[in-house]
């Protein structure tokens, strides 16, 4: 009763179990890495990545910061640091991505920002067998945290964790500097048109309170509200801080002279801080945020 | 009158027929080859036909069969899917203006997308939603432009055009309380981008259906262009052909634009250009029209995907950017 039928799947078991075992045995060997992502998934790399896709101009601050800048093969437009960055192959806005470029470049790893990147362009990412780690810290701890992950999936876990401490020591120090500073109210400008500011919960709005200032829109249900002038006017600030599109742009705050009954135009507390150091959630932040202190401490000199 | 219904009975000789058909035919095989082997990562002939062969290295297989392909099918029955409707919309409505998206159905569609991104869902959650909204906004017009009295398609039109400009406000609310992160995608699916079309079978199989479907109606829709007065004279059962002609394009627009966003222009200039050169028998034009919308959106989509490479372009820009200089030139000389 010897079925041919049975022993050809008895040589098929036979053979995918070798098969198994000579594909499980190697990758034993290769520490697997694996670590939880901004979405609360676990992604695990059979090795440490050696080719990384960065698909945000944070997302590769932060993977340089974690000490795997080496490894980075593909970035995205506006990824300008640090300068070695801007050497990378460019796959594309993060808003729309080359994915043949990202094929070709062949990464281990992808790096993805939850809210930036179009998510079926990462569900093709993932179908085609490219694993996607996204990240979007939302508070400072988020910042360290993010470049730990980093360097456990990069296998750079010494570089990381120097500056994922060096951040967490350094924003602790401020906190604890400015806890017992007087309350001031201030106004941050992130756009001119339309205007735009912040509310507590966004990461901004987290280093305001930090450096002791009361967001004069800190209520605002919405993370980036729009307003507008008169707003402005009714909340009077004693301090307005502005971003702005460049580096040296103080265009934004002239035009708050216009108005001089506010009181920070009154007492010419109208401060810039780049927007690079403030707007990114990367180790920068922390000296953003030391700017950001300095600045409501001059406006607080002024009372 | 009667020469002039008599002229447009006449039967077109069988070559008349077949030569254009065939021509579009291998203008549609010329695109889908050219998007399939431009890119922006370098793929040689060779490379391509390897694949085609089913060798190749992983990488170019992975480039040409899941993402250049899927890609330029999706195109090309996306292009074809709006033409049609759009040859459709302006039988029906009888007003050159008419196109896809006169009565509301990408208003519809985009309001049940960009409600999905807002709520942070990706993928078929928000294809499912467009479509949700495009089935909600044809069965808005079409029982408003019903009404108490008599179903005329100035009435419809002029349904469609107020429920559009709805959506349309609703649109603009939704991108002004939504959040600045969000933004960029919410606009390039309003300009429509293939980045998003997913498996290019079932928009594909609709279309052939579609176009196998339209055939035996060519006579009565030759007749409709006429005139529903004379349509009805001729034996013609108008109310039952409008209705067919109002959901077939319904069902047609509705499958694009799930498939892409609203992809603009493609279904108003498209029909137009063929009649201009092709005369407006339907029989003609309207697999003419999918040959040609399919080809033209393929050619767009190739640009748009390599132009400034790695940078992406709307698909819709170059669908525009190409279509308005050949339309005002056949236009121009046409008598």
């Amino acid at each position: 009763m010897t079925n041919p039928c049975h022993t050809a799947i008895g040589y098929g078991l036979l053979g995918t179990a070798l098969a198994l075992g000579l594909v499980l045995l190697p990758q034993a060997a290769r520490a697997e890495v694996c670590a939880i992502d901004d979405r609360d998934r676990e992604v695990c790399l059979s090795a440490p990545a050696e080719r990384i896709a960065a698909l945000s101009p944070g997302a590769t601050e932060l993977v340089y910061a974690a000490g795997a800048g080496e490894k980075v093969v593909a970035v995205v437009a506006y990824s300008d640091y640090p300068p070695e960055a801007q050497a990378v192959t460019s796959v594309g806005s993060h808003t729309r991505m080359d994915l043949e470029t990202l094929v070709s470049l062949r990464p281990d790893l992808v790096i993805g920002w939850v809210t930036g990147n179009p998510p079926e362009q990462l569900e093709t990412i993932e179908a085609l067998g490219m694993p996607v780690f996204y990240i979007e810290p939302r508070d400072f701890e988020g910042v360290s945290h993010a470049i730990e992950r980093l360097a456990r999936l990069a296998d750079t876990r010494e570089a990381g964790e120097r500056v994922a401490a060096e951040f967490r020591d350094g924003m602790a120090a401020l906190a604890e500097r400015y806890a017992e500073a007087e309350p001031i109210s201030v106004f941050y400008q992130v756009w001119d048109e339309p205007l735009m500011t912040i509310n507590d919960n966004h990461l901004i709005g987290k280093v305001l309170t930090l450096c002791g200032g009361v967001n004069v829109f800190g209520e605002l249900s919405r993370l980036v509200p729009r307003i507008d002038d008169e707003s402005v006017l009714a909340a009077d600030p004693e301090a307005i801080l502005a971003g702005g599109m460049g580096e040296e742009n103080r265009g934004w705050l002239t035009h708050w002279e216009q108005y001089p009954s506010l009181t920070a135009v009154e007492h010419d507390n109208l401060y810039f801080v780049p927007p690079s150091l403030i707007q990114r959630p990367t180790p920068r932040l922390l000296e953003g945020s030391r700017l950001f202190c300095e600045q409501l401490d001059r406006a607080r000199g002024k009372r | 009158m009667p020469v002039a219904s008599a002229d447009a009975m006449r039967m077109p000789r069988r070559r008349s027929l077949w030569l254009p058909l065939g021509m579009l035919a291998l203008l549609g095989l010329a695109a889908l080859l050219m998007s399939v082997t431009w890119g922006s990562a370098a793929l040689t002939l060779g490379d391509v036909w390897a694949v085609v062969r089913g060798e190749g290295s992983p990488l170019a297989r992975t480039l040409i069969l899941e993402l250049r392909i899927p890609r330029s099918l999706s195109a090309f029955a996306v292009g074809g899917l709006l033409a049609v409707a759009g040859a459709l919309m302006q039988v029906l409505l009888r007003n050159p203006l008419a196109d896809p998206y006169v009565l509301g159905l990408s208003g519809g569609a985009s309001v049940g997308a960009l409600a999905a991104m807002l709520a942070g869902l990706g993928g078929a959650l928000i294809t499912g939603s467009a479509f949700a909204g495009a089935f909600l906004s044809t069965l808005l017009v079409f029982g408003l432009a019903h009404g108490t009295g008599s179903w005329t398609p100035s009435r419809l039109l002029l349904t469609g055009v107020v429920v559009a400009a709805g959506w349309g406000a609703v649109i603009t609310l939704m991108l002004a309380i939504s959040p600045a992160e969000r933004l960029p995608g919410m606009l390039y699916w309003l300009m429509g981008d293939l980045s998003y079309a997913r498996s290019p079978w079932p928009p594909l199989t609709l279309l052939l259906a579609i176009c196998l479907l339209l055939v035996p109606l060519g006579r009565s829709l030759n007749v409709m262009a006429r005139g529903p007065l004379q349509a009805a004279a001729l034996g013609v059962k108008v109310r039952p052909l409008e209705w067919t002609i109002y959901l077939v394009a319904s069902v047609l627009t509705a499958t694009a634009v799930t498939t892409a966003g609203s992809i603009g222009f493609v279904g108003l200039v498209v029909p137009h250009m063929l009649r201009l050169v092709l005369g407006n028998d339907q029989r003609l034009i309207l697999p003419a029209c999918a040959l040609a919308g399919g080809s033209l959106l393929v050619l767009a989509d190739t640009l748009a995907r390599t132009m400034i490479a790695p940078e992406q372009l709307p698909v819709g820009v170059i669908t525009a950017l190409l279509g308005v200089p050949t339309f005002l030139f056949l236009l121009y000389r046409s008598r």
